[in-house]
């Protein structure tokens, strides 16, 4: 690690080459080739030099039943192409066929997908790696028993499954322009794994993930929908992704993190209504990883694979925290990107459906609904002897929230130096090396909890530790969403 | 200009008839006609009005239910609200009977607390209902932009009245099934849908995951080498890779300048082999140099863009064409030795390169008539339902003068104060009841002449009803609204898409044409009356009505039935036959015009089985039979004890091991071209093939096998070599197939050993070379598109001749073994009929070797 500046990550990226090769069919809109897109623009802009490359091991049929049912796996593993007639009644049963097709190789891009986001998700829990990647990963709608959405196995689910014998929680980001509902369903009625997904919702696929899902049993308030309407852009997307990662952060305090990458929620997407740009999607991954939680990423839906590998390669580029140049890099598909062979790209002039009023009543129903969470749920106390911060926010609960905070609360709010700093190098001895997330007598990291949503891009280039300083030092302030004056 | 532009996705109104209310489209697609107009192809929002009345009452109660969070609101979420139209009953069957008691309630939508009356009556308004409904209209009848959003439960409806064209939809409206749906998908709970939550590993336990196993390393960032050092070394692999370009002879051939190869050395793939080099040599620029330039040469790494050959290359443009990037099929029918991968990976490099840009070019040409926005002017000619400007002015003169302080009692006061009667009654708003406006439009059913003021028809044209409730007029509107539905409902009736019937198509359209169009075209069929596109030969019978019996019978032009039977491209007058039937009919009368066209070609008459007839006869004779016994001459001659014909015509062909029938193949043209061609240099052998199958050897060999020689010389000189095969066989058949005798020993060896035959005697002993060849199991079907075409000779007065000089057994003969030469003796008259009876192609040899036998053929297009 001494070769690397002090500030940036450790970051593992998993990929497969023959990931590129498997082909959904004729006229559909998944092309894994986006994948291999990808990794020849993180080649030639010399991003490849700079992480750690995975070829992950194909996920066998015993791992992927830790969620899925075995009769589907074994389904999946026998059926090809060419003896699709004998299964007639198992692919309705499994819902294979129309979206998610029968093809080639089918159940090996399974494989290699769930294989790369476990393996990934061992390597954070060996804290072998802050950040992990997984772009052939993310595929949100497969179900226990049930093909969905161009998904067949739910890599996500096998990777938090892995995470969760070592995090007590674990949070779900996904950004994709459709509901997770895979993920959301398969977590929906625990308290350890919280799901967060931002999405189009009325009249789109898959039809869940209305406000009022808020998950079941144990698992109530731990499902966070965000629905959104068409023509989200840049700053309506961060003005609502802000403050409910921030809130959900500060409530649920989970220690890992996965996100969904997925980019058909991009401007110009074939199936996606949103406007956003690369650097929009790429914020989020930009925020998430500030909070300096292991931090798995996956890629997920995307649909104009131009500008699919833009986008993930810029937010590898994030992740990495190196800056790369706006001019695209000769590469094996450099034609696709043109005219213009740039980077970014732009916003259409299409409306925003969204007003602010709207993300505005939205947010705050979520608001209310994380307000019923226990705070550090589902903790075992014994085990976890940081959770003491909890009796801090209970006091914090009984505050009456239109009076001006006392003194003694705002104390408990500010945070020392380099506390929230997403750098390992901060403060003596670099905090990686001796953390252990189930027996760390130090009391548990508040992550940053309040970003101004109305002054809040921080450039992208703060990577380095001087400017992350800078920024902390806004933290410090007492909470801005509480009401100033009675 | 950025407010006429509508683009795919706009929600906008459509003006289908000037008196009713916009219709609210939400637009899918824009297609530019060959006549130049643009269709917009757009999905329907139904407005309340547009419902049955069961249904908004259904409606009204789900969103009652879902503002609460109630029981009953879970309850309903989960019901699908149907109900067949006019059957309130059934809908009331629906719901559950917890809710009856809410029924007393307000109707209202939920979130109107809080509104004013007229607030709530306007929201009813902006309340829409999506459907998955899809009809194409003319672009020009849009007539402005509007926002259908879903409601959602934070906001309230006064968001959406304070908006200008701003509706909002909360169910979904099927019009074919008078259904509505929550637009709402569910996550399901129970332990066949979530996961089994892995345990928090306990103190001191240690995961059995391990590292190694999942992953392999492949490039890591703590190498030692700064970023120049990998530049060069990249470099370096590079000019190896050029330089190994240019020792490789295949390579030179396609790269023949060395601005080529260099350019082909820096492709990708050589960049990663050198990533991987550098890595595996332990980040060792000396060790990873080494290992580019093996004792073996320089390493080549070449990608499928690379490997492929111009012909490859070629094919494969040509298959995307044929099949499209259905890379199964391109593989199995044109790169059999290419895997999928790797056509897949070529396709995507293909994708960069000029070939595919200019097919761009020409598929963007075509994908013009798609558009993405359009735009219309606004719509300024007047409505038809404005009243003239003059009458405006005498209204608004006499609105200024007499209403003024009378408008309300002008009500009453039905007669002509001033002699203007006409406009006197309504000369206030029947929505708003102002009396002052620029424009007013006639409104409501005809009797009743309403008038609306200028904003308030703005209002009904885009929400579908009046701003305020309870006006005098609206219950008369609402009780007019029934026939007016009922006439809508007809018209969403013959507005039912056409489905179109294929299987797994299933496609809709609007009309009946145009899925007449999509069946021709998409599955090459004609629907109905619909003419087929794909031309085929002429298939007809005629079908002799009795009026042309009855001119058979009369005319005397078609006195000689056999010689037109046998001539029938030789005309006939029509006109005489006509004039001659038109006299003989007018000397007849009704019965017996009937008696002269049921002559004998009438319906059959019912006579009864041939005993009954023959009792009848005998009766008739006078010997009656006694106690209905049959004439023992009349009684079936058992089985056993039927003749056997000494000579058997058609004896049954043997049976195969499966106990089927397996019939003799008869030859097609060009295998028996073939067999001849061959034949021909040994003209012994080529009789004994034909002798022995036939068991016959009575051809003298002169004549015949000097017809057949002719033949299949003529052919061989005129190169009519047949054309190959569309699919290669895999088992090529044998050059003579198995006679008989030999078939028969072979199934019984296949039986005793235990063996199945060898396919090509399956292949070639009953012509259907089927399943046998395996793989897929696809059955090789002639199509109707590949039939042979059909043939017929046209005899000249010379073959007539030549026919006449053979007895009729020799005809029969040849009829039955059409493709054997007639026999000798006869000489090259009746050599030609048999070559012409062989069928079509060898014809021309025929007549060449038969010394010019005056056979023509025809063949039939």
């Amino acid at each position: 690690m001494a070769m690397q500046p002090h500030s940036k990550k450790r970051v593992c990226y998993y990929y497969d080459s023959d990931i590129g090769n498997y082909y959904y069919g004729q006229g559909h809109p998944m092309k894994p080739h986006r994948i291999r897109m990808t990794h020849n623009l993180l080649l030639n802009y010399g991003l490849y030099r700079k992480m750690e490359i995975y070829r992950p091991h194909k996920a066998t049929a015993d791992e992927m039943t830790k969620f899925h049912s075995d009769d589907y796996i074994r389904f999946l593993r026998s059926i090809r192409p060419d003896n699709m007639s004998e299964y007639n009644k198992q692919m309705q049963r499994f819902n294979v066929g129309e979206d998610c097709p029968v093809f080639d190789g089918l159940y090996e891009f399974c494989q290699l997908s769930a294989g790369g986001s476990v393996a990934a998700a061992v390597k954070l829990n060996k804290q072998a790696s802050e950040i992990c990647i997984n772009w052939g990963g993310g595929l949100h709608h497969a179900k226990k028993s049930e093909a969905s959405g161009f998904c067949y196995v739910n890599d996500i689910v096998l990777g938090i499954l892995e995470l969760l014998k070592y995090h007590q929680r674990v949070l779900y980001i996904d950004i994709d322009v459709h509901h997770g509902d895979g993920v959301e369903e398969a977590f929906y009625t625990t308290d350890r794994v919280m799901t967060v997904s931002f999405h189009k919702y009325g009249e789109y696929f898959p039809g869940t993930g209305d406000l009022r899902d808020i998950g079941a049993g144990k698992g109530k308030y731990y499902a966070v929908n965000i629905p959104l309407r068409d023509g989200m852009d840049d700053e309506s997307y961060e003005s609502i992704f802000v403050p409910i990662i921030s809130k959900v952060m500060e409530t649920f305090q989970p220690s890992a993190v996965v996100l969904q990458c997925g980019a058909d929620s991009l401007t110009g997407d074939r199936l996606g209504c949103f406007n956003l740009t690369v650097r929009g999607h790429g914020r989020c991954v930009e925020l998430v990883k500030r909070f300096g939680l292991p931090f798995l990423l996956v890629g997920g839906g995307g649909y104009t694979i131009r500008n699919v590998s833009r986008c993930w390669t810029y937010e590898t580029s994030v992740a990495l925290g190196v800056e790369i140049a706006n001019e695209l890099p000769y590469n094996d598909y450099f034609e696709y990107f043109g005219p213009d062979f740039k980077l970014h790209i732009s916003p259409s002039n299409m409306s925003n459906q969204n007003t602010p009023e709207y993300l505005e009543k939205i947010k705050n129903r979520l608001f209310e609904n994380l307000r019923m969470l226990p705070h550090a749920p589902g903790v075992q106390v014994q085990a976890i002897p940081e959770d003491a911060v909890n009796d801090e926010s209970e006091d914090e609960d009984k505050v009456d929230k239109d009076e001006r905070l006392p003194q003694s609360e705002k104390d408990k709010r500010i945070t020392g130096d380099g506390e929230l700093s997403d750098s390992e190098d901060e403060g003596e001895g670099g905090r990686r090396d001796n953390r252990s997330y189930r027996n760390n007598p130090q009391p548990r990291k508040r992550p940053r909890l309040d970003k101004d949503p109305a002054q809040p891009k921080d450039d992208i280039k703060n990577e380095d530790s001087k400017d992350e300083v800078k920024n902390l030092s806004g933290v410090e302030e007492p909470k801005k969403e509480l009401p100033p004056n009675p | 200009m950025a407010a006429n532009m509508y683009r795919v996705g706009d929600c906008v109104y459509f003006e289908t008839s000037s008196t009713s209310p916009y219709q609210i489209r939400r637009i899918e697609e824009l297609n530019k006609t060959t006549s130049g107009n643009v269709e917009a192809k757009v999905m329907c929002f139904y407005r309340r009005r547009d419902l049955p009345n069961p249904l908004i009452q259904l409606a009204d109660k789900h969103q009652m239910a879902q503002s609460e969070d109630s029981p009953v609101a879970m309850k309903l979420k989960k019901i699908c609200l149907k109900t067949p139209v006019g059957e309130e009953q059934a809908a009331q069957a629906v719901l559950d009977p917890a809710l009856a008691a809410m029924e007393e309630e307000s109707t209202e939508l939920p979130g109107t607390d809080g509104l004013a009356p007229k607030q709530r009556h306007q929201a009813k308004h902006r309340e829409l209902f999506l459907s998955r409904h899809v009809e194409t209209l003319p672009a020009t009848h849009i007539r402005g932009k509007c926002t259908v959003t879903l409601l959602n439960e934070t906001e309230s409806l006064l968001s959406y009245l304070n908006k200008d064209d701003a509706f909002f939809y909360c169910l979904v409206f099927d019009p074919s099934q008078k259904t509505l749906l929550a637009d709402k998908g569910e996550i399901r709970v129970g332990s066949r849908y979530q996961t089994e939550v892995t345990n928090l590993l306990k103190e001191g336990e240690e995961d059995p995951r391990n590292s190694e196993q999942l992953e392999t390393l492949v490039w890591t960032p703590s190498h030692g080498l700064s970023d120049r050092q990998i530049d060069q070394f990249l470099v370096v692999s590079r000019s190896v890779g050029t330089f190994a370009r240019a020792l490789d002879c295949s390579s030179s051939v396609k790269q023949p300048s060395l601005h080529m190869s260099a350019a082909a050395a820096s492709r990708d793939i050589t960049l990663f082999h050198a990533m991987d080099t550098l890595h595996k040599s332990g980040y060792s620029i000396e060790a990873a140099l080494s290992s580019l330039v093996p004792a073996s040469g320089p390493v080549l790494c070449r990608d499928e863009m690379e490997e492929w050959s111009a012909s490859e290359a070629n094919l494969f443009e040509e298959a995307l064409n044929k099949y499209g990037k259905d890379f199964t099929d391109i593989r199995q029918d044109f790169l059999p030795w290419k895997t999928l991968k790797n056509l897949v990976e070529y396709y995507y490099m293909w994708k960069t390169t000029d070939r595919y840009v200019q097919q761009k070019r020409v598929k963007a040409v075509e994908a013009e008539s798609k558009l993405k926005q359009v735009y219309i002017p606004n719509y300024n000619k007047p409505n038809p339902a404005l009243i003239a400007s003059s009458g405006t002015v005498g209204g608004g003169a006499a609105g200024a003068g007499a209403a003024a302080g009378a408008a309300k009692a002008a009500a009453v006061l039905n007669g002509g104060t001033n002699g203007t009667a006409a406009c006197n009654n309504q000369q206030i708003c029947a929505s708003c009841q102002v009396s002052n406006s620029n424009h007013w439009y006639t409104w409501g059913p005809q009797h009743l002449q309403y008038r609306l003021c200028g904003s308030c028809w703005q209002y009904w044209k885009k929400y579908g009803g009046l701003k305020t409730a309870g006006v005098f007029g609206e219950s008369e509107v609402e009780a007019s609204k029934g026939p007016r539905e009922g006439e809508e409902g007809a018209l969403s009736v013959s507005h039912r898409p056409h489905r179109c019937t294929v299987l797994n198509c299933a496609k809709e359209f609007k009309l009946r044409a145009h899925l007449a169009r999509h069946v021709a075209t998409a599955h090459g069929c004609g629907e109905g009356g619909a003419r087929p596109v794909m031309k085929t030969r002429a298939a007809f019978y005629l079908r002799a009505s009795p009026f042309t019996r009855l001119a058979r019978r009369l005319t005397r032009a078609l006195r000689r039935p056999r010689h037109y039977a046998r001539s029938p491209f030789s005309p006939i007058n029509l006109a005489q036959v006509k004039h001659e039937c038109s006299i003989a009919m007018a000397g007849l009368g009704g019965a017996e015009l009937r008696a002269a066209g049921a002559g004998g070609g009438g319906v059959a008459r019912a006579r009864g089985p041939v005993g009954a007839v023959a009792a009848r006869l005998a009766s008739a004779r006078g010997s009656p039979v006694a106690g209905g016994r049959a004439h023992e001459w009349l009684q079936l001659t058992p089985k056993d004890r039927l003749p056997v014909p000494a000579h058997v015509a058609f004896p049954k062909p043997p049976k195969a091991p499966d106990g089927s029938l397996m019939y003799e193949r008869v030859l097609s043209r060009a295998e028996l071209e073939a067999r001849r061609a061959e034949a021909a240099p040994a003209p012994s052998l080529k009789r004994r093939a034909y002798d022995d199958i036939n068991g016959l050897d009575n051809m003298s060999a002169g004549c015949g096998a000097g017809v057949a020689l002719g033949a299949a010389a003529g052919a061989a000189e005129a190169g009519l070599a047949p054309p190959p095969a569309k699919r290669p066989n895999k088992h090529p058949a044998p050059m003579q197939r198995p006679s008989r005798e030999q078939f028969a020993a072979m199934c019984a060896k296949a039986q005793a050993t235990g063996q199945p035959l060898p396919p090509h005697v399956f292949a070639h002993v009953n012509g259907k070379p089927t399943n046998i060849s395996g793989r897929g199991g696809r059955r090789h079907v002639i199509s109707w598109m590949d039939a042979p075409d059909d043939l017929y000779f046209r005899a000249t007065e010379n073959a007539k001749a030549a026919r006449r000089t053979l007895s009729c057994g020799e005809l029969r003969r040849g009829a039955r073994a059409p493709w054997r030469a007639m026999r000798g003796g006869i000489s090259g008259a009746h050599g030609g009929v048999g070559a012409g009876g062989m069928g079509g192609a060898s014809a021309k040899g025929g007549v060449g070797g038969a010394g010019g036998a005056p056979l023509q053929l025809v063949i039939l297009d």
